[in-house]
């Protein structure tokens, strides 16, 4: 079997475009969560707050390209590109047969979602819908589309699962290098706030309350007593992975090395995170990697700041590792990325490790009495960080867990 | 309606869609080969000239004999004259 290591990664969030944007992001332990002027105006919606990404240059992905993208498309693609300029690769590469593109989204773009029902329940026409629409809107709509822009001709995957997709998609990449199918895979995952999405976690009262929209950048609380609800947030991630040897052939820069992966689920309800799965899910990426919890340095915890969730993943915690190991969301200030969240902060790990810092969990005041009995870092700390993992948790019960390490020759 | 004002609503088809410059849309330009574009851009001028034209495109067939930017004023001509008056002041009202 492969190796598997990562040599490249392109990221944008609410904290900007770039992967140095989000790395000054969190050493500022800024929030990027905002009123947001689309929410306002969606008659019967309550939460009126989001992380969004802000406008860019879309104008970098040429027309013919462009054409077939909506805005999470855009997003995943503008870090696509910053992905390859940062990996390295040269286009005979990326273009041959052993490259791949796996990337997901929760859905296809939402906002062009909403325009295609829109024409078609105004107009009543059919043909009033452009013939791009379906490449906007269709579920794998990020990973085409970016495997178009790159010329990519291995393996094109989008494992859609909803707020684990990105981790999904990471997680695929790693057993197809380690499989031998593939040697190089540009793999993560991008989201677009819309109303549609802030209104389907609020349905479910899963969403911060109207309460928190006076206060935007304290509404998002992973872990903390007066957590209520989490915020939607909008970006991308693309982690570039690849085969040791073909790492080395090249004489790649290597940030860390994926070693185990597992994603599971709960068989138990569609909604609600099961504490027993995750606990599972993490055991097993472990197993898969063959290190033991106590070589664990850093838990970059999914906690999205609901009432269940982070209580099902902190209970899920204290089983695996007890109270010794670090802890941290970076969700309190990005918001939650959903599909994205995976890739993005899974790099946010890397500079980590890189670094020799662990950002805290931002808003986290006061640990919830259920969410207690860990080590929750609630301010940035020198740490050195050998192995970590990055949980992603979806709707579905599903659990996805990637366990990383410092590269070693 | 007159042919110049065909013309001219054609052409800001093409530069809002496919992000032509004006100068080089001229009658005897090939709508693939010269312009850029290719099947797909194909179905979205269509959608495009339904929107300001207000006319179902699909069911004339002359449609599918476009091969320049000169095909298409002409078709789109001819077949804005075959439509009814009370169509024809449709048109002109949105001008």
């Amino acid at each position: 079997m492969s190796r598997v290591v990562i040599t490249g990664y392109g990221i944008n969030s609410s904290f900007g475009f770039g992967a140095d944007s989000l790395q000054k992001g969190l050493e500022q332990n800024r929030s990027g969560i905002c009123r947001v002027d689309e929410l306002l105006k969606c008659n019967g919606l309550q939460s009126k707050i989001a992380a969004c990404a802000g406008e860019y240059n879309i104008n970098v992905i040429p027309r013919l390209h462009r054409r077939s993208m909506g805005r999470v498309a855009h997003l995943g693609a503008l870090a696509a590109l910053e992905a390859v300029e940062h990996c390295g690769a040269t286009p005979a590469m990326i273009t041959g047969p052993r490259a791949g593109c796996i990337m997901s989204s929760t859905m296809g773009s939402a906002s062009e979602l909403y325009g295609t029902f829109d024409t078609i329940f105004t107009e009543k026409n059919m043909s009033s819908v452009s013939g791009m629409q379906f490449f906007k809107c269709a579920s794998h709509t990020v990973a085409m589309n970016v495997a178009q822009m790159l010329g990519i001709r291995g393996s094109v995957l989008s494992p859609s699962a909803a707020c684990a997709s990105s981790m999904q998609a990471i997680g695929l990449g790693f057993q197809l290098i380690r499989g031998g199918i593939l040697d190089m895979a540009f793999c993560g995952g991008a989201e677009e706030v819309n109303s549609m999405v802030v209104g389907s976690f609020e349905s479910i009262f899963a969403a911060a309350p109207p309460s928190r929209n006076d206060d935007p950048e304290t509404a998002s609380r992973p872990f903390d007593a007066r957590r209520d609800g989490l915020v939607c947030g909008e970006g991308a991630g693309v982690i570039v992975l690849e085969s040791l040897d073909s790492a080395l052939a090249r004489n790649a820069s290597i940030l860390g090395e994926v070693v185990g992966y597992n994603t599971s689920a709960s068989g138990s309800h569609i909604s609600q995170s099961d504490s027993s799965a995750i606990r599972d899910c993490i055991n097993a990426a472990l197993h898969d990697a063959g290190i033991s919890p106590r070589e664990i340095d850093y838990v970059s915890a999914h906690a999205t700041g609901t009432v269940q969730g982070d209580a099902s993943e902190a209970e899920a915690l204290r089983q695996v590792f007890g109270g010794r190991v670090p802890v941290s969301s970076l969700k309190g200030g990005l918001g939650h990325t959903m599909g994205a969240s995976g890739a993005i902060e899974l790099a946010a790990c890397l500079m980590m490790m890189r670094d020799g810092v662990i950002y805290p969990t931002r808003n986290l005041e006061q640990p919830a009495e259920d969410c207690s009995g860990l080590n929750h870092i609630r301010q940035q700390t020198l740490a050195e960080i050998n192995c970590f993992i990055k949980n992603c948790f979806a709707f579905g019960g599903i659990n996805a867990v990637l366990v990383c390490r410092r590269f070693n020759a | 309606m007159t042919d110049s004002d065909i013309r001219s609503k054609i052409k800001e088809v093409f530069v809002k869609n496919f992000e032509l410059d004006e100068n080089i849309i001229q009658d005897d330009k090939l709508l693939f080969d010269d312009l850029g574009l290719d099947s797909l851009d194909i179905v979205d001028l269509i959608v495009g000239l339904q929107r300001v034209f207000k006319i179902d495109l699909r069911k004339y067939s002359e449609i599918k004999s476009i091969r320049t930017f000169g095909d298409v004023c002409n078709v789109m001509n001819k077949i804005i004259k075959e439509q009814p008056d009370e169509m024809n002041k449709i048109i002109d009202g949105h001008k």
